[in-house]
């Protein structure tokens, strides 16, 4: 049942991912990559990783998607009367000059991850492979694994999480300078 | 989910080829960076796959946490990334009103 429905959301994930790059509209490229979000949601759900899930939902589709959305609105990029045309997708976007490079290296990468992954002979990694995988029937089992993730967080992480912080501090500085309208006497 | 792993890890290097082919396709400054949020996701799968391969689920074993917790981090460099790029991209309208790689091309010419 569980093994399933992974199935049946990766297959959704991967539409919705070719949506984000086939969509003419960035309307429906923002709520495409928004519906991926979810499916991958769901898939860090089954294999047991709960705070994840949260944490997709929270922070990509409840604060990063809005920024998009609100970017495009903001810009006025929707199709509309005063709207710049859209860019050509589909077909058009393949026969542009260069594509055809891009197309082998997408490709390139997609063969070396898949028989990197299919090809692996370490035994240390077939023999994990072979431990039972209970995901989401788990979470009984193994209760308060937000906990143990707090636990390594702040204590053999923490000196990450503080330059994260930093790295969050400086970015809200970045973002007000950047976005900040320069003042007539200066321009 | 008795899923195997490796199959997580098919799907990361799926989405994340479709993310590099849409970031050197697509022109439109957005979409490029919402390619660049697919593709980190992508990598945030990959780590998950990784650590559900090496932690163990039976009662008392060990659970790998280094996946969980570097993902949680490529999150927030995520978040940063959006953050930055958009405002770059409202910098850019400004000064150009245009939001297509095609026209902003001066260091090229």
């Amino acid at each position: 049942m569980a093994n399933a429905l992974f199935y049946l959301v990766a297959a959704l994930s991967v539409i919705a991912a070719a949506g984000v790059v086939l969509f003419r509209n960035p309307i429906s490229n923002v709520l495409s990559l928004l519906f991926a979000f979810f499916c991958l949601a769901t898939i860090y759900l089954l294999a047991g990783f709960q705070f994840l899930a949260a944490t997709q939902i929270l922070v990509y589709a409840g604060a990063i998607m809005v920024l998009f959305l609100f970017v495009i609105m903001l810009l006025n990029l929707a199709p509309g009367p005063n709207a710049p045309e859209l860019e050509r997708v589909g077909l058009a976007m393949f026969l542009r000059r260069k594509s055809g490079v891009t197309i082998v290296i997408a490709a390139a990468l997609l063969i070396l991850g898949t028989s990197a992954v299919l090809g692996t002979h370490d035994t240390a990694v077939q023999a994990a492979e072979a431990m039972p995988k209970k995901g989401l029937d788990a979470i009984t089992a193994t209760p308060g694994s937000s906990e143990g993730l707090a636990g390594e967080m702040f204590g053999r992480y923490l000196l990450p999480f503080e330059a994260i912080s930093m790295l969050l501090l400086a970015t809200a500085v970045a973002v007000v300078v950047l976005a900040k309208r320069s003042r007539p006497e200066n321009s | 989910m008795t899923v195997p792993s490796s199959h997580l890890l098919i799907l990361a290097a799926i989405l994340f080829s479709i993310g590099v082919a849409g970031f050197f396709l697509r022109r439109n400054v957005i979409v490029v960076l919402m390619c660049i949020e697919l593709m980190l996701n992508a990598a945030n799968l990959s780590f998950l796959a990784a650590s559900r391969m090496h932690s163990l689920d039976t009662p008392g074993g060990r659970i790998d946490l280094q996946g969980p917790i570097f993902a949680i981090f490529v999150i927030v460099v995520a978040a940063v990334e959006a953050a930055v790029g958009l405002a770059l991209v409202i910098a850019l309208y400004r000064r150009k009103q245009t939001v297509s790689l095609d026209d902003v091309v001066d260091l090229k010419d």
